[in-house]
């Protein structure tokens, strides 16, 4: 009875222990997968013609000439939608015809200032021009049709009026006519309603496909360009059919989510075949192809990283990272050398091995502001460097945070090293530091890798220490190790707390956690081949 | 292992020893809130002057003001005005700081959209930061303990909201602090009984801003001071700077048309209206 | 690297070409090189003592006007943190220091076990090759950045928590605590698995040989064989998440309350290292608030260096007991 106690509680044990790792395993996955899912899509997605302008324009990537004549087919296709808007928007817009015939018949009036005519003469023909405009300013405040088309009529008779031929004040007829044709099929009523909504309905095309190419460049990249991904374009199509609304439900105070058709809302008017007409060519307008963007990881980025690759942040984290290993791995390994070689247990190992462990305490933004005090202020300008923050600084504060985890995984690594292989090589007459390079050191080599691999992870990943030390959000790539430069950390962590953008470019956030992550595998699996190399040639000697 | 050290070590002395060229700098240092209008503007200058390096870091709106007073930055961005005891130090540093306030941000109170709640007043807003009133039920919502999220005590949003609701009393304890306005946005989108308070640019489908005292926040009524809670965004310079320079067209660039395009695009509000 | 491997195999370690016995020259000089040489590796050994020295001279010089100002004792033991109220800025940190501990213990509650039966499961249980490609994967645990592991929390997890637990708020103390285990696994499951497969294998023979259980060998023999390691490996977890910010920034809360009831672990919490990550970078430089921040700071190191003296303390005491058995 009591052996098979036991092994059942042996039995569970096992299972424990492999739950244990299990559940490490699905945490891993849990984290990672839908991070590099999302991060996956930075590289790999279907890029509109949006996108490829972009790349041409910013980044000077791709075939000018075939974008330039792709760009030109999408275009035809895209004015229709342009002059649907522009005609419903004549129906509606009071204010801005208003304004319109305004301008008209002022620069009537310039062009008559400039031809050769009689003052008396000039009168009459401004006059009658004023009279025009009164007219149709009369027309569009007014809600009653019959007094429109009335009014309308009257304008229109003199449309072929030899004293408005060739002139400006030709534009009178075709804003009469197109208000006459929308005015048609509108409720008066809704005027504003549909004002507003047009205003809504322009906002999601203009992010659908960019900015009219009549309209003035806007200064900011990410303005510049329509949907560059068809994931964008389509949860900007599912709004541009569907009105988001929160109403109220019966036997409950909280309210509901209910999604409106757009098109009904717009049922009866100009705008109704709008609906149709970009359903069945939204292809057409953006033409998305699979699109494998491997320069994302060598290109510069527009500032807050809404376009563009992450090369730049890149270089600067393999930089600080490797130069922080070259500072931390000689002074981590010698430190645990000297605390298991040379040394007893005694109150000076303990006070020295209390302060490694404090210093791993020691959390990482305090890391940051000393790294500013020590190294940006007093440690580099000592040796004449600029007081400046930079990567220098960045590093040896990284180099220090990591120390800890760096000498308690040599000091492990060396401590397990047979005592026999050492007495071994001491017996054969070789000294305690030979035998520590050329014995020692190379049976600890895999967990002193492990240290490294652990330290390297940490230092990579962490964003307050460099924050006051060497990190930027927005700058040039660094020409030399006293300046400042971006990093994927930083990077990521910038896009997280400061531009409300950066969550429309969710798959640039990711993408950049996801180098981070990749990168890191990368440098570790240098590490852990040559851990594994080790391994094997120390079974098998 | 040795060679690549000995590799990686040169490329190392190659890049410390490549003499830096004699290039014009801008280093803009200081909040993040404001740090998106920076970046924006740093974008329109990259183009506009592409020899000038132009560097930006957001790091907060003390540590904007300190890197000011220490000369580490030509301009620091700050979501608050200058601290009396940050003058001192900088004038006893030789540094004279001059404010430039070059856009204007509402601080909306946001709930989750399926509230059905649409107006507060600062006195309702106050209990319920204080902890007086606990459920929603007792402002006529449904029945859901109400989740207080604030901003960090430091921030500059987090000052600008206890200077105007609060009215010099102290927060609950039990109300969660979060440290940026993505964060708050992100917060109050997720949980139903939320409420919170976010910069007028996060004012967007997912979150609900309510009235405060009958006053919807808009750009005319943050611009024009009718909004109760709206502030100023600054850029502070060492004296004013010399004209023509490049401080002094960045700093200048919000008068603009296009910089006024650029802190609308960024969702504030300009101080500009053209 | 290549060469520096034949070199090692081809050569032997030592060459006898000198006598054995060493002549008085070559004895003072073994023993001046032995003892320079053990002088400058304890020169670089005391880079970190300095480091440590230097952070807490640091930290202490910022934090000391704040400590002569105010009441250390009203800071250790009341619960209000104000820093920034317009009138009668308060600074209690007692909720935060609560916090603290709160979170890194219950993130040591869900690691410890899991981390000490990996290392178990990686060492005696599987094969040399599972263990292999185990190993690496673990590794990427902690390879993944904290920012990523931020946006776990507030992103993924904290919903998750709302909807399908119940949660007033996803944000909280079981949030942060959850992610902090997962952050100190890697670390406390690589040392502890190098020291449990580093424990002699005669070890585990002998005791299989009289009849006990894996189980019983493990309890017994190679775990108390390889607690330093073990313990090792804890300690650098707990720092890690003690000192860890940005995942507890974002993932806590940061209410400043002592949760009540104290197992209730839905509660937003805040803790030391969220409160100065957070509001270090707006706060005015030399300001009370600013010196406030700084005294956290330096409570955390006055903590860490507590909680390595008990550690050593056990250390040392689990030492002397195997040592005398």
């Amino acid at each position: 009875m009591k052996a098979d106690l036991r092994i059942i509680i042996d039995k569970l044990f096992t299972s424990l222990t492999g739950l244990a790792i299990a559940s490490m395993i699905i945490a891993l996955f849990v984290i990672l997968g839908p991070m590099l899912y999302r991060g996956f899509g930075a590289i790999v997605f279907r890029g509109t013609v949006e996108f490829r302008k972009m790349q041409i324009a910013e980044f000077h990537h791709g075939n000018a000439e075939k974008v330039k004549q792709e760009a030109e087919k999408t275009q035809k296709v895209r004015q229709v939608v342009y002059d649907m808007i522009h005609r419903f928007r004549n129906g509606i817009d009071i204010e801005e015809l208003e304004n319109r015939v305004k301008d008209i018949h002022r620069n009537y009036g310039n062009e008559l200032q400039q031809k050769d005519i009689s003052r008396e003469q000039y009168k009459e023909l401004r006059d009658f021009s004023k009279e025009i405009r009164d007219k149709l300013i009369d027309t569009f405040s007014s809600d009653n049709i019959e007094k429109i088309k009335e009014n309308i009529d009257f304008v229109l008779q003199y449309e072929m009026d030899e004293r408005f031929v060739e002139t400006v004040a030709i534009e009178y007829f075709t804003i009469a006519r197109d208000f006459l044709k929308s005015s048609a099929k509108i409720d008066f009523e809704k005027r504003d309603f549909y004002a507003a909504e047009l205003e809504e309905l322009e906002d999601i095309i203009l992010r659908l496909l960019g900015p009219a190419p009549d309209a003035d460049t806007p200064m900011l990249a990410q303005k510049r360009y329509g949907a560059t991904r068809l994931d964008q374009t389509n949860i900007l199509f599912h709004q541009l059919f569907w009105k988001e609304k929160w109403v109220e439900q019966e036997n409950s105070v909280a309210l509901i989510k209910i999604e409106n058709s757009r098109p009904e809302q717009f049922a009866g008017t100009e705008l109704e075949p709008l609906f149709g007409y970009i359903k069945d060519n939204i292809k057409q307008m953006l033409n998305p192809k699979l699109t494998f963007y491997w320069r994302y990881f060598f290109d510069d980025s527009t500032p807050g990283h809404y376009f563009g690759g992450i090369g730049p942040e890149i270089f600067g984290t393999l930089l600080l990272t490797l130069l922080s290993m070259i500072f931390v791995i000689p002074f981590g390994v010698i430190s645990a050398a000297y605390l298991t070689e040379c040394t007893k247990e005694g109150p000076v190992v303990r006070i020295i091995r209390m302060c490694i462990n404090t210093l791993a305490g020691v959390p990482s933004i305090v890391f940051g502001l000393f790294g500013m005090a020590f190294f940006v202020l007093f440690f580099i300008p000592i040796f004449g460097g600029p007081s400046q923050p930079c990567i220098l600084a960045g590093s040896l504060t990284l180099a220090v945070l990591t120390l800890p985890v760096m000498i308690r995984a040599s000091e492990e690594a060396i401590k397990t090293v047979p005592q026999t292989y050492k007495e071994a090589s001491l017996a054969l007459g070789a000294s305690k530091f030979l035998t520590f390079v050329k014995v020692t050191l190379p049976a600890a080599l895999p967990g002193i890798l492990t240290g490294i691999i652990l330290s390297l992870s940490r230092v990579a990943g962490e964003t307050a220490p460099i924050l006051f030390t060497a990190g930027i959000a927005i700058g040039p790539i660094p020409k030399s190790i006293f300046q400042t430069t971006r990093t994927l950390s930083y990077g990521s962590w910038d896009m997280a707390v400061s531009d409300k953008l950066a969550a429309e470019v969710p798959h640039n956030q990711f993408g950049m956690v996801v180098t981070l992550v990749l990168l890191i595998l990368c440098l570790n699996a240098m590490a852990i081949i040559l851990r594994a190399r080790v391994f094997k040639k120390l079974k098998g000697h | 292992m040795k060679t690549v050290v000995i590799r990686i070590l040169l490329v190392l002395a190659i890049l410390a020893s490549t003499n830096v060229m004699a290039q014009e700098k801008l280093h803009i240092e200081g909040s993040t809130t404001v740090g998106p209008i920076a970046d924006g503007f740093a974008e329109v200058f990259s183009k506009l002057y592409p020899d000038v390096a132009i560097t930006v870091n957001k790091s907060g709106s003390g540590t904007g003001a300190s890197a000011l007073i220490d000369s580490r930055c030509d301009i620091a961005t700050m979501s608050r005005f200058m601290k009396e005891k940050e003058f001192k130090d900088a004038v006893d540093k030789g540094v004279f700081p001059v404010a430039h306030a070059i856009a204007m941000d509402g601080v909306c109170v946001v709930l989750h959209p399926s509230n059905p709640i649409t107006a507060l007043t600062t006195e309702q807003v106050r209990d319920i930061y204080t902890g007086k009133i606990k459920n929603w039920k007792d402002l006529g919502g449904p029945d859901l303990s109400i989740v207080v999220i604030s901003r960090d005590t430091s921030s500059g949003t987090y000052e600008t909201f206890e200077s105007f609701v609060m009215n010099k009393e102290k927060m609950a304890s039990n109300i969660e602090y979060v440290s940026t306005n993505p964060q708050m946005f992100g917060r109050v989108e997720s949980t139903r009984s939320a409420i919170g308070y976010v910069g007028y640019g996060f004012v967007k489908s997912g979150v609900k801003a309510v009235t405060l005292n009958k006053i919807k926040p808009t750009v005319q009524t943050i611009l024009n001071g009718q909004y109760p809670v709206s502030r100023p965004l600054y850029m502070f310079t060492n004296g004013y700077p010399k004209l023509g320079s490049m401080t002094h067209k960045f700093i200048s660039f919000y008068l603009t048309e296009d910089g006024q395009e650029v802190i609308e695009d960024k969702g504030f509000v300009p101080v500009t209206n053209y | 690297m290549e060469s520096k491997e034949s070199e090692y195999s081809v050569k032997p370690a030592a060459v006898f070409e000198h006598p054995l016995v060493l002549t008085f020259a070559q004895d003072v000089k073994g023993f001046l090189f032995n003892h320079i040489g053990a002088l400058i590796l304890f020169v670089f050994t005391c880079t970190s003592v300095l480091a440590v020295l230097l952070i807490f001279l640091f930290v202490a010089r910022e934090a000391f006007p704040f400590l002569g100002k105010f009441s250390v004792v009203e800071f250790l033991t009341r619960n209000a943190w104000y820093p920034e109220a317009s009138e009668g800025a308060e600074y209690g940190a007692l909720a935060l220091i609560v916090g603290s501990v709160y979170v890194t213990t219950i993130a040591l509650a869900f690691s410890v076990p899991i981390g000490v039966l990996s290392a178990i499961f990686l060492s005696d249980i599987v094969s040399f090759k599972i263990r292999g490609i185990i190993k690496p994967i673990i590794e990427i645990l902690a390879a993944i950045p904290s920012v990523a592991y931020g946006f776990f929390a507030v992103l993924v997890l904290a919903p998750w928590l709302q909807k399908h637990l119940g949660f007033a708020t996803g944000t909280n103390a079981l949030n942060s605590s959850l992610l902090l285990s997962i952050m100190a696994l890697p670390t406390i499951i690589s040392v502890a698995e190098d020291s449990i497969s580093a424990t002699g294998r005669d070890l585990r023979e002998a005791s299989y040989g009289l009849g006990a259980t894996r189980f019983e060998t493990m309890l017994k023999v190679v775990i108390p064989a390889s607690h330093s390691g073990i313990i090792a490996g804890v300690v650098l977890g707990m720092m890690r998440a003690i000192g860890e910010t940005m995942v507890v920034w974002m993932a806590s809360g940061n209410a400043s309350q002592i949760p009540h009831p104290w197992w209730d672990l839905s509660q937003s919490i805040r803790t030391m290292t969220a409160s100065i990550a957070g509001e270090m970078g707006e706060t005015v430089k030399g300001s009370d608030h600013y010196r406030s921040l700084f005294t956290i700071g330096l409570l955390l190191l006055v903590m860490t260096l507590l909680l390595n003296l008990v550690s050593e303390y056990f250390l040392s005491r689990a030492r002397k007991s195997t040592g005398k058995s």
